[in-house]
Parts: C-alpha cells; sequence; structure tokens
C-alpha cells in the first residue's frame, strides 16, 4: 500500500527525482542538507548560549575561533588526506603515526644538506610508504587495516633501529643556520602575527583535495570504486590504479602533517605523529564520511576536524577535565556516527 | 575437491593450512638450538605465564574476528576490569569483585554487540569511541591512580596463581588452557559454534538459513568482553596491582596473532587454537629476542615482518584465486593440446 | 586441531633431546668472575667520582641535599590534597620500611660482577640514563646488560623472570607503576637476588624487598620550583598546572607538589585549573590557547610537567595571545627546555640528570658489593636550572 502511494508521489515530482528521498524526517534531512555542519552549528549556538549564560566567557571572539582552527589543523591536514582511504572504501590507514614520524626523523637528518633536500627526502620517503601501501592493498588487496598497521610496526622498527631510540634536533644538525630557521618555521610562521601556516595548509589541501574527489575524473572514479569495487572494475576503472592513488594522497598528506609536527616540537623522534591514526578517523567519520567507501566528502571532514575542536574548546571553557572530556568525546562520536548512519539508512541512501 | 588433486597440490595445501604450526615449530627450535638460557623449565614456564593473558583475551576476539567485526577496544576492557576486579576486592572480597568485574567486561561487550548488530553502526566506529569513552572513565574514576592490595594476605592469590604444579603449568595456565580448549571444541564441534562462521562467512546466507545473526554478533562481542575480563582479571590478580594502562599493548599483540594464526579480517574463518599457537609463536619470538640481549627495536622490526608477510601472502593467494575463477583448468589444458597438434 | 597436537608432540620429542645439550653450556657461564678483589674495586672510587656526564656536569653527585621527614600523620589520605602531609606516603615512601630477607652483601668488590638493569621503555631520556649507567660500570668493569620492556607490564615482569633465571649478582629496577613494584620486589627478593629499585618512587610496600632506592626527589625538586616561581609571581595571581601522563608519581609530585608547597609559603597564589594533555605540543597549545580565552589576565604562571613538547605548545599559545608576562615552569632538563630557559622563555627548570639517575644506581650497587653501608633512600641532587646558570648545562643530555 505504501509503496504505491509513494510511487504515485514520485511520479508527481519531476522524473530526475529518487522514489526514497521523498520520506525522510526531520533529523534526516538536516543531516541530508547541511551535514556535519548542523552538529557544528549546534555546537557554536550552543556556546554562544553558555556565553550569554555567563558560564563561559569570550567564547565568540574571532581570537578563540582562530585559536579553534589553530590547534585542529594538524590534525586537519592527516584527515583530508586519510578521507581518501576511507572514501575508497578502505576504512583508514593505520601507518600515518609512523609516516608522520619517519618523514619528519629523515628530514631533520637531511638538513645538514639544506632545506631542500630535507624535504625532498622526506617525501620521498613519504611517496615511498604511500607506494607500498600502494601495491599491497590496491593491487593484491591485503586487508587494508592489518597491512598498514603492519607497515606501521616495520616503519617504526625501522626508525628505531637506525636512530636507537635516540631524538634529533634541527638546529644541532642543520649546517646553515636559515636551514633551521626556516624548518623551523614550517609551523610557527604566522600571517599577520595571526594566521599560522598550519591552517593555510589545511585551507589549501581542503580546497585542493574537495576539487580533485568532485570534479576530476579520479575522483569520480574513486567515488565508484568506494561504493562498488566489482562495478567499478567491470565498467573499466582501473581500480588497482584508483585505489593506490588514494593511499599515495594520504602517505603525502602524512608528510606534511609529519613535517609539521616535527617543526612544532623541534624534535626528530620516533613518537611524533602518535595516535593521529585513530584521531584522522574520528575526524573523518564525524565527518560524515562512511567506512563503507563512497560517501561523504572532503568539506564534510573538514567540519568533522572543526567540530572536534569546538568541543574541546567549549569542554576546556566549562572547565571539564581533560578525562571527563575523553568520556564524553567518546560517546559524543558514537551518537553523531549513529544519528549519521540511521538517517542515511531511513534515506534510503546507505544499507552499512 | 571433487576429482582427486595431485600430492604435491594436497601437500601445499596441508602446509598451508597449519602454517602457523610449522611457523611455531621452526621459531621454537630456532631458540632452543641458538638462544641462551632458552630450554629449561623455568624460562618456558615463564612463557606460558606471560602468554596466558593475551591468550585468554585472544579467545574471544577471534571469534569477533570469525563473525566478521573487529573490536579494538579489548585493550581497554582488561584495564577497565583488572581495575573493578582490584578496587572492589577491599569491599566484597574476590568472590565478589571478581564475578562483577567479569561481568562489567560482558557488559561492555553487550552495549558494543547492541550498538553493532541493532543501531548498525560499524563496528571499528563503535569499539573506537568505546576506547576513547573507557579510557577516560578509567582516568576519571581512579583519578590518576593505579590500584594495588593493600590486605596483608595480597600476596597470596598472587602466589597462587604462579605456583608452578608441575613444569610449565601454574593455576592460571590451567584456566587459560581449559578456556581455549573449551571454546575451541564449541566453535568447531557445535552447532552453535559452526553458526558463527556461517554469520561471518556470509551474513545475507546465514540469515537466510534461519540464524538469527543479530543475537550472534551480540554474543561474539559479549564473548570478547567477558575473555578480556578474565584475562585482566587474572593479570592483575597474579601482578597483585592494576595499572592505569596495563592492556594498552594487548590490541595490537592480539590482531597480529589472530592474523598470523590464520584468522581473516574478512571473517568466517580462523580458530581459536590456532590463534593460541600464534600467541605462543610471538611470545617464544619475543622470549629469545631479550635472551639474545637485543632491544625492542629489533623486537619490533621483527613482529612487523612477519605480520606483514603473512598479510601479503593471504592477499597474493587470493589474488591468484581470483584470477583463476571461472576458468576451469581441464578444459584450458585440452585447449592448449588441441593447439599444439 | 589433530595435527597441532602432533606438532607439539614432536616438539616434546625435540624438547627431551635438547635438554641434555643445553645443560652443560649454563654451567661454564656460572662460576667464573668471582675473582674479584675487594682493594682494586674500593680504588676506583675516586675514578668513578670524576666521571663526567654529556653536559659537563658531575656524573655522580651524592649528599646533596639531606631532606626533613616529618612525622607520618595517622592517616595521610584523610588530609586535603592542598595540605603538604597528605602526600606524605608518596614523598617519603622507604623512609619508615621493613626490610625483608635482604641478601647479605658479599664484600668482595665490584669488579666483574653481573647486573641486570631493567628499565620502563624506550625514550630519548631512557638512552642517557642507560649512557650514565654504562659509563659506572665500565670504570669498575661489571658485566651490566639493560633491558627495556617498552612500557608493557606484561614484558617487564617476563623479563624480570628472565632475570632471575640468569641468576645475576644484582638486579636494578625502574618499576613501571608504584604499584606493580611491591610483588616484582618481592618475586627478585624471594629468589634471593639483590635489587636496588631506583627513578620511579615505588609503593613503600616494594622498599621492604629492596636494598635502597636510588633516584630524584620529585617532590622535593617542585617544592623548590614552586617557591621560585612564587617569588617571581609575587606571591599572587592565578596558575594553571599541564599535568604528567597520569599513573605513576610525577603526575601527582609535579603537580600537588608545588599545589600544597604554595598552599603554605604563597597562599596568595590561586589554581585555576590544572589538565593532563599528555605529551603533546598541539593537544597543549589547545589547552594553553582555551586557558587564556576563559581566564585572560587572571593567567599569571604555568607549571608544565615537561620542558619540551608541553612547553613548546605552551609558548605557542602564549605568543599568538601575546601575553609575555605569563611566568612558566617545568620540569627538565632537555635540549628544548634548555633552549627555552636560555632565550628567557622559561622561567626555571629543575635539574633531572637522565645519566646521572642511571649512574647513581650503578654506583650504588659497587657500594653494595664493596661492603658499604647503604642509607635506605638516595637522592639525586636537587637544582633549579634558571638562565643565571644554563650555559653550565650544555650540550644536553638528550
Amino acid at each position: 500500500m505504501e509503496g504505491t502511494e509513494v510511487l504515485e508521489k514520485k511520479q508527481q515530482n519531476s522524473p530526475g527525482d529518487d522514489i526514497r528521498t521523498t520520506n525522510y524526517n526531520i533529523l534526516g534531512k538536516i543531516f541530508h542538507g547541511a551535514g556535519i555542519y548542523a552538529v557544528a552549528a549546534l555546537f557554536l549556538v550552543a556556546g554562544i548560549i553558555l556565553q550569554a549564560l555567563g558560564v563561559i566567557n569570550n567564547f565568540l571572539t574571532a581570537q578563540n575561533m582562530l585559536n579553534i582552527v589553530d590547534a585542529v589543523s594538524m590534525l586537519g591536514i592527516v584527515a583530508v588526506g586519510m578521507a581518501f582511504v576511507t572514501y575508497s572504501g578502505h576504512y583508514a590507514d593505520m601507518s600515518v603515526p609512523t609516516t608522520m614520524a619517519l618523514t619528519g626523523i629523515i628530514a631533520v637528518q637531511m638538513l645538514q644538506y639544506g632545506f631542500f633536500p630535507a624535504i625532498a627526502a622526506a617525501v620521498a620517503a613519504g611517496l615511498l610508504i604511500g607506494l607500498i601501501n600502494a601495491v599491497a592493498i590496491g593491487k593484491f588487496k591485503a586487508n587494508p587495516i592489518i597491512w598498514t598497521l603492519a607497515v606501521n610496526y616495520v616503519t617504526l622498527g625501522v626508525i628505531r633501529l637506525v636512530w636507537v631510540n635516540k631524538q634529533i634536533y634541527p638546529d644541532m644538525i642543520a649546517k646553515s643556520q636559515w636551514a633551521s630557521d626556516v624548518f623551523d618555521n614550517i609551523y610557527r610562521f604566522r600571517f599577520f602575527n595571526k594566521i599560522g601556516l598550519p591552517v593555510v595548509y589545511m585551507i589549501i589541501l581542503v580546497i585542493l583535495l574537495n576539487f580533485i574527489m568532485k570534479k576530476t575524473k579520479f575522483g569520480q572514479q574513486l567515488k565508484i570504486t568506494g561504493a562498488a569495487r566489482k562495478a567499478s572494475e567491470f565498467s573499466g576503472v582501473n581500480v588497482e590504479r584508483v585505489i593506490g592513488l588514494s593511499f599515495v594522497i594520504c602517505a603525502l598528506t602524512a608528510t606534511l602533517g609529519g613535517l609539521t609536527v616535527t617543526s612544532l616540537s623541534r624534535v626528530g623522534a620516533y613518537y611524533n605523529g602518535a595516535g593521529y591514526d585513530f584521531k584522522a578517523v574520528t575526524a573523518i567519520v564525524i565527518g560524515g564520511m562512511t567506512l563503507a567507501g563512497g560517501r561523504g566528502s572532503i568539506i564534510g571532514v573538514l567540519g568533522g576536524v572543526l567540530i572536534i575542536g569546538l568541543m574541546n574548546n567549549i569542554m576546556t571553557l566549562l572547565g571539564v577535565g581533560t578525562f571527563s572530556q575523553d568520556m564524553i568525546r567518546g560517546i559524543i562520536f558514537i551518537v553523531v556516527v549513529g544519528i549519521n548512519a540511521k538517517s542515511l539508512r531511513t534515506l534510503g541512501r546507505d544499507d552499512a | 575437491m571433487l576429482n582427486k588433486p595431485n600430492s604435491k597440490k594436497s601437500l601445499l595445501v596441508a602446509i598451508d593450512r597449519n602454517r602457523i604450526f610449522i611457523l611455531f615449530t621452526i621459531v621454537f627450535l630456532f631458540m632452543a638450538l641458538f638462544a641462551p638460557r632458552f630450554f629449561n623449565v623455568f624460562n618456558l614456564t615463564t612463557i606460558m605465564r606471560t602468554s596466558a593473558m593475551n591468550a585468554t583475551v585472544a579467545i574471544g576476539f577471534t571469534v569477533i574476528l570469525i563473525i566478521g567485526q573487529l573490536d579494538l577496544s579489548i585493550g581497554t576492557i582488561i584495564t577497565f576490569t583488572a581495575i573493578i576486579g582490584l578496587g572492589l576486592k577491599e569491599y566484597i572480597g574476590f568472590g565478589g569483585s571478581i564475578p562483577v568485574a567479569i561481568i562489567a567486561g560482558g557488559l561492555i561487550g553487550l552495549i558494543n554487540g547492541l550498538l553493532v548488530a541493532k543501531a548498525k553502526i560499524n563496528s571499528f566506529i563503535v569499539t573506537l569511541g568505546m576506547m576513547t569513552a573507557l579510557q577516560g572513565a578509567i582516568y576519571t574514576f581512579t583519578g590518576g591512580n593505579s590500584v594495588s592490595l593493600s590486605t596483608p594476605d595480597a600476596f597470596a592469590v598472587s602466589d597462587w596463581l604462579a605456583l608452578m604444579i608441575f613444569p610449565l603449568v601454574t593455576p592460571r595456565v590451567i584456566i587459560t588452557l581449559v578456556l581455549i580448549a573449551a571454546s575451541a571444541i564449541f566453535m568447531k564441534r557445535t552447532r552453535i559454534g559452526r553458526n558463527f562462521y556461517m554469520v561471518g562467512g556470509n551474513r545475507q546466507t546465514a540469515w537466510l538459513a534461519g540464524i538469527d545473526t543479530d543475537k550472534y554478533t551480540i554474543a561474539a562481542f559479549i564473548m570478547s568482553g567477558v575473555t578480556a575480563g578474565i584475562g585482566g582479571v587474572l593479570f592483575a590478580m597474579e601482578s597483585a596491582a592494576a595499572t592505569l594502562n596495563m592492556g594498552n599493548s594487548s590490541l595490537m599483540y592480539v590482531i597480529s596473532a589472530a592474523i598470523i594464526g590464520g584468522t581473516a579480517m574478512s571473517g568466517g574463518k580462523g580458530g581459536i587454537f590456532k590463534t593460541f599457537v600464534a600467541i605462543l609463536m610471538l611470545d617464544v619470538l619475543y622470549n629469545g629476542i631479550i635472551l639474545f640481549g637485543l632491544g625492542n627495536e629489533v623486537k619490533i622490526f621483527i613482529a612487523g615482518i612477519i605480520l606483514a608477510s603473512v598479510v601479503l601472502y593471504e592477499a597474493y593467494v587470493s589474488y591468484k584465486h581470483e584470477k583463476v575463477i571461472g576458468q576451469r583448468p581441464e578444459l584450458m589444458k585440452e585447449l592448449e593440446v588441441q593447439n599444439q597438434a | 586441531m589433530k595435527k597441532g597436537l602432533i606438532f607439539l608432540m614432536i616438539l616434546a620429542v625435540f624438547a627431551v633431546v635438547f635438554t641434555g645439550c643445553k645443560k652443560e653450556e649454563a654451567k661454564v657461564v656460572e662460576k667464573e668472575a668471582t675473582t674479584s678483589n675487594l682493594g682494586a674495586s674500593l680504588a676506583l672510587e675516586t675514578e668513578v667520582m670524576n666521571l663526567k656526564a654529556a653536559d659537563g656536569q658531575a656524573l655522580i653527585k651524592i649528599g646533596g641535599t639531606v631532606r626533613k621527614v616529618p612525622a607520618r600523620p595517622a592517616d595521610p589520605s584523610a588530609l586535603p590534597e592542598t595540605d603538604p602531609l597528605h602526600w606524605w606516603d608518596m614523598e617519603f615512601a622507604g623512609e619508615i620500611t621493613n626490610k625483608t630477607n635482604i641478601p647479605e652483601s658479599p664484600a668482595d668488590g665490584a669488579i666483574g660482577k653481573k647486573v641486570i638493569m631493567i628499565v620502563h621503555g624506550d625514550h630519548p631520556w631512557t638512552t642517557a640514563c642507560t649512557n650514565g649507567a654504562q659509563k659506572v660500570a665500565g670504570v669498575y668493569g661489571m658485566d651490566l646488560k639493560i633491558q627495556s620492556p617498552n612500557w608493557d607490564l606484561a614484558v617487564q615482569n617476563q623479563m624480570i623472570d628472565q632475570a632471575i633465571n640468569e641468576n645475576p649478582d644484582m638486579i636494578l629496577l625502574i618499576p613501571l607503576d608504584a604499584k606493580t613494584a611491591p610483588q616484582q620486589a618481592r618475586k627478585i627478593n624471594k629468589a634471593g637476588v639483590p635489587l636496588i629499585l631506583f627513578n620511579t618512587l615505588p609503593d613503600a610496600a616494594a622498599m621492604d624487598y629492596a636494598i635502597t632506592w636510588t633516584g630524584p626527589d620529585d617532590f622535593g625538586q617542585f617544592r623548590k620550583l614552586a617557591r621560585l616561581w612564587a617569588d617571581e609571581l609575587g606571591g599572587k595571581g592565578g596558575v594553571a598546572y599541564v599535568q604528567h601522563a597520569p599513573g605513576g608519581s610525577p603526575y601527582f609530585a609535579r603537580c600537588f607538589g608545588p599545589v600544597s608547597e604554595l598552599a603554605q609559603y604563597a597562599p596568595g597564589i590561586k589554581v585555576l585549573d590544572m589538565q593532563a594533555p599528555g605529551f603533546e605540543a598541539d593537544k597543549t597549545m589547545q589547552l594553553v590557547s582555551d586557558w587564556l580565552t576563559r581566564f585572560g589576565d587572571d593567567l599569571k604562571g604555568i607549571c608544565a610537567a615537561d620542558d619540551s613538547a608541553q612547553s613548546l605548545g605552551i609558548f605557542e599559545a602564549l605568543k599568538k595571545a601575546g601575553r609575555e608576562d605569563v611566568v612558566v615552569i617545568a620540569a627538565g632538563n632537555s635540549k628544548v627546555g634548555m633552549d627555552l630557559v636560555r632565550e628567557g622563555k622559561l622561567h626555571a627548570i629543575t635539574y633531572q640528570t637522565a645519566e646521572g639517575d642511571g649512574a647513581l644506581a650503578v654506583k650504588t650497587a659497587a657500594d653494595w658489593f664493596n661492603g658499604k653501608e647503604i642509607e635506605p633512600i638516595r637522592n639525586l641532587p636537587q637544582h633549579m636550572i634558571t638562565i643565571d646558570d644554563v650555559e653550565d648545562f650544555y650540550p644536553p643530555q638528550w
């Protein structure tokens, strides 16, 4: 009965409309329209109300908003790259932490030959890890989580075998003051003394990667591959190359993240970048990208990153302890993703 | 299967199926031959005792993998239950605190399972969120303080658990072995156990065959929570203390062992006993590395290489297999013969 | 499964075969190095005391400060956290002990002794610490073997078992956690192996089973540091604490040490907040930025548990907000932290000699082998590094 009703409705609508989009609920509507930015707006409104009530102060100031963006910029850099892996239907790249550590420590070590050789070496190392992942997962279809975990292990082993649990300092290794200063400014340089370079990297990456994902042929192929690999294969897409490329993109953004975090902490060490794997997945998934692949957007991931920043900011302003923050973060994560998944399901856009 | 495969192939298949046993034997023999002070009763007992916690935790985790899900929260469940098990002892004694801790583990598993099966959220997300939330809960409720037994009889239980009854066997090892044997038999020999494989192998087919897939998924998560709880509580009792991150290293360890043991992340394949042997193999390997006086960097590197090789090997095998799907080798051979003629 | 059992049975057969071969080898390693000479060992004392750490400081400085131990209150935990005596059990653990079954010193010199050192995990700090230990062991000609469990309790327990199995002359242990130490120490004690705990202050119960504990007096250091801080702050204003990661005495010492000290010394100083963001610069930066938003000009001082990543995060946040006036102190002394002191950013850091920490443990072991009287606790010297003397501590140890 219901079916025929819907069908009738459908006939009244324009022919291009999806039959299922007609019966969404309010929650679904919000998610469908504004995506994760609805949640972000919710947090903002909550912050403004709290400020109006006098519970927290200085929330809605340019400086505070800038602080939030500044704090999550490195996470943003890593997350938008890893989003390609998620988008391709391969969950996450768990080798990101040690990719960051390895590229960082290699850059510091190569600073003795100058700044540009250092960057080149770091990019080469990142590219190598990306290619290894690309071949194993793209071509041989190794399980992405386990494979990248193994790569993470091996890379960590390599770093520790070569540098024997030591940390190395850019200013001690660089031969010229210039190289050391420039390296220090990978993170520290600020435009107008306000906007940090990592924010700029993040914005450029978001624009660039959003363009790649939405407007290019590769992006379209990636979408089909992520949503339905077999179908994509049969329609003549070079699936192996497409998936491989997504891992390479992820490794390259991780390289940028690694250089930034190394520049910030002024040491090349094996523990730089630890925890960025799960942090990035959290941001990506909160940003509305489903682990099933092929759904979501880079803009959404940016929203997820910003929500994490907003959430931390409001909780610290409220005086919530770090540990309770963890607890709340975990629960909010599950709830947001759960609602998102449910709304997608009721919309009939996802059966995962 | 239909026509008798040639003997060379069947040997390869046998080697492939039992590769974890072969791997274990090789590692064990290598260490027995070359590692100093490896081969004696005391050291082998040490290995058994070290493996006890991860072996217990791996039971539930293997079932989770068999059913095609993932549980990232086992590490924090270990810590959480360990803290409950020791923390409540002062008030209700071990007789009360151990069951409470294990039930707490089961409850966390139940929440995970409900969120995965009923709310239909991806298990990677559910358990990642659970991991974060639980770690926060642990820090909040302990106030950053580890938990230990302060009573004079604190060491009695811990001594008993570590008592060497006869070579290689302490009560904690016995508990572990019994649990492994029982659950291995349950998974392989009972219909309910086999159903887990069905659900993991092909969810749709299992559902069509009348298996309540949701129920099995939830059951798997509860099992994972319970075994993580048992592992955590026993480990804490033997250490006579529970620290705030004692389970953190278990996750990677157990995942590696399960995969090396031949359990597939995609579900429907694997076995508890094989995971156990894989854990023993890793422990023998690490034990030997320590005896050689080598550092963690070597350990991490070798573990990574082994894991990577196993994953790549499995991927390569299925890659080759996929290439010939739909082809009939005997027809191809006939064609070849015709072409030559 | 059946095949698995067969494999295991084959192994058992091998086992029987190999046990024979192994035993002889073990015997050769035993009893060989006890030809040491007590006189020669004692003569090395001056050479050891003249050793220098990588930063040019004397590697071993004993008896810097004798601390006063107040009487233990009946129930310290009943007192408020701002009362110094609330932390008595943690700060003065080991001052009252009931030593059990401590082995007699052989008093036959340290030369050629076999010592196993088990640390807590791999870190640049640990590398420096073991370097210091090796320097002292090298002079005494000790056979020092160092093992690291990579922050894993199960592995540390395994290493202890394996160390006992090796039957060394001494085990030096950094317990992973204060609360796990008693059982670990007890196990070593029961096996009859002499034990010295160092670096991480264990639960008092563990001290009963060890010859002694050597390491930094974290509470004492931070009380001193807090006074420097309070003087700079003028005894008033709001302060916030960036804490150590939980699960050990530094988490408490590097926060409640100053808190309880300042409650007496400078009651005008108000605690605004305390948080543990971990050792990540970006997380600390966000935390401090949020603090500056929340407290504004009320925030006058920050105390950090770490002088590298945490401090860098703090100064990034301060720079963004244009707040040069906030007084920051931290636990030292890494290169990054000392650079910050030299730049005039960090007001003061504690001198936490990593090499000295390892060296003192080995030196104490040597003293015990030499038959000297060992006090129940041996603290590293206390010192605060400020811009006035920071140059003396270059090049950094790690």
